[in-house]
């Protein structure tokens, strides 16, 4: 089983990301998956988790994840509310950053890197003052670790947003996916 | 021959709106509350996009959601609510009044604690507070059995030998608001197994006009109470039968219908428990067994009627069980436990039964916790 972390701010379309990476591991990639959002009094702009599991096994836990492969930070400023101490050293961290994040550096961690919230602003994916980098880092995590390709994202995507809405939200992941770095920090 | 599924990914609220929509309700009558809203948001918009040719009556409290529920039932037509914690309360003279008026309603109920303190998470505790009033109640592990509960509670209720109420109980966030996979039916292949409610257990007949809810002695009421417990205990072996015939035609079951047993048939420890506590448990029980231990599991599915004769059977011939609750009898102790404690005295079974309670207000309960609890069960002598 893989497990992933993943961290955003209400508003940036984190939940909704959880559970289009899921759909595309579950409708494309013939695994099993569960995209769990951690529910509470949160609002735009709070700290807001959700776990992903993906297994080539039906999946009987429904508790969060506690020991994560990966972790997935939608937000810089939140990459110190995950504690990576528990997050498998083997695993990468994917975060929305322009370089590799000041608290990772030569931590021999793997982290893969790329500034989402440019990618986003730049195709307009902003709403109610929100950049939305939900597809953009979900193009990063795609690029960071070998779970889902890239075209079973794209996959993903266009079936949950529809031809109409889908190609911003396409052009998004494919282009963090070519503009991530991935590196040993 | 069994049907075929398209895989799909969805919420488990999402599966309970695709079992409603499948079975073509005509009344939907409902009102929104955390963490049942999506359940009633999807319907309603089947029914403005035209897929469900259903009225859907907007009330202004669960109390009117159930009772726009009751009068479509008592016209005799398929009917359909979901609700949860503060909301199920809030309905509460019409919960049991549905329940002893015999109505084959349908109403999901998606598992939050009650207040106070205020919180929106998973425990058992609304449902388990309406287990005296005549309602079937089924606690479901995942968003699958959501779906399939779904769809077999419109047969059960709507059987004129039952013509009792169904209430499938889903865990609040842990299924209503986690994608999982779905093995998805068609619409059609669904329709065709819930059937039309043609034959109506109960009806308004202007020809024939009687009184619905009038004054009554004592003898009469007796009779309708004890027709009640009757009906219950023939649901234990509709509920069987409907699983049976769900194999067959969807190809999946669920245990028997009533429970489900994972692991081996005699073990030193056997872990009961309920909903997606039960699921979790199977993960602690191979994890147990990889460390030598003996340990199986028993999920109650169906908690009303209560599968006497099933659970009996199955602790008859096993050493200790560790019953896990999700909600407490405040003054006595979880109910699951209380229950089971009361059918194994009755039938001279004297397997030692220890409780814990776990997971209220929404209390995570991971498979490590269920391994700790029964290791301290196993090493307990009692």
């Amino acid at each position: 089983m893989i497990e992933v972390i993943q961290i955003s701010r209400g508003g940036s379309g984190g939940v909704t990301g959880a559970k289009i990476l899921a759909e595309a591991a579950i409708m494309y990639e013939g695994l099993y998956a569960q995209a769990i959002p951690k529910y509470g009094s949160e609002r735009r702009g709070a700290a807001v988790l959700a776990y992903v599991r993906f297994d080539n096994k039906p999946i009987r836990i429904h508790s969060p994840v506690y020991e994560a492969n990966h972790a997935l930070v939608l937000d810089l400023s939140l990459l110190d509310r995950i504690d990576i101490s528990t997050v498998d050293k083997e695993g990468t961290i994917v975060v929305n950053s322009k370089e590799v994040p000041e608290s990772l550096k030569n931590s021999g961690r793997k982290v893969a890197y790329v500034d989402a919230t440019g990618i986003s602003q730049e195709l307009g994916l902003v709403l109610s003052g929100f950049t939305l980098v939900n597809m953009t880092m979900l193009g990063a995590f795609v690029k960071g670790t070998n779970i889902v390709s890239i075209d079973n994202l794209e996959k993903a995507i266009v079936s949950f947003w529809g031809e109409k809405r889908a190609p911003k939200n396409v052009a998004a992941a494919l282009q963090a996916y070519e503009e991530t770095k991935v590196v040993i920090a | 021959m069994v049907v075929k599924h398209n895989k799909k990914s969805m919420t488990g609220n999402d599966a309970a709106a695709f079992a409603a929509l499948y079975a073509q309700p005509k009344v939907i009558s409902a009102y929104p509350i955390t963490p049942q809203t999506t359940i009633i948001e999807k319907l309603s918009q089947y029914v403005d996009d035209g897929l469900l040719d259903a009225e859907f009556i907007i009330v202004e409290s669960e109390h009117s959601a159930l009772a726009g529920c009751m009068g479509a039932a008592w016209s005799g037509v398929r009917t359909f609510t979901a609700t949860s914690s503060q909301g199920l309360l809030y309905m509460a003279e019409n919960v049991f009044w549905s329940g002893y008026g015999r109505l084959p309603i349908v109403m999901p109920v998606v598992n939050r604690c009650l207040a106070p303190g205020w919180s929106i998470y998973q425990d058992l505790q609304d449902s388990m507070a309406f287990r005296d009033a005549g309602w079937i109640q089924i606690y479901t592990k995942n968003n699958q059995e959501v779906f399939d509960s779904v769809l077999q509670g419109f047969r059960i209720a709507e059987d004129k030998n039952i013509a009792l109420p169904y209430m499938p109980c889903l865990d609040g966030f842990v299924i209503s608001h986690t994608t999982a996979q779905v093995d998805l039916p068609s619409a059609e292949d669904s329709f065709n197994f819930v059937g039309e409610y043609s034959d109506p257990v109960i009806e308004v007949n202007t020809e024939k006009p009687w009184i619905f809810g009038g004054l009554v002695g004592p003898e009469k009421f007796i009779k309708d109470r004890t027709d009640l417990m009757e009906a219950m205990e023939r649901a234990k072996k509709k509920i069987v039968d409907m699983n049976k015939e769900f194999g067959e035609y969807f190809g999946r079951t669920y245990g028997n219908g009533l429970i489900e047993i994972y692991g081996d048939d005699v073990a030193d420890l056997t872990i009961v428990s309920m909903g997606t506590i039960a699921d979790e448990a199977q993960d602690a029980v191979d994890v147990l067994k990889e460390e030598g231990l003996s340990v199986n599991e028993m999920r109650v599915r169906t908690f009303r009627p209560f599968p006497e004769e099933d659970i009996v059977e199955f602790a008859k011939k096993n050493h200790k069980l560790l019953v896990i609750d999700r909600s407490v009898s405040f003054g006595h102790a979880g109910q699951l436990r209380i229950e089971i404690e009361a059918v194994l005295h009755r039938n001279n079974v004297d397997t030692p039964v220890e409780g814990r309670i776990m997971g209220l207000g929404g209390e995570d309960v991971p498979f490590t916790k269920i391994v700790a609890a029964a290791k301290d069960a196993l090493r307990s002598k009692m």
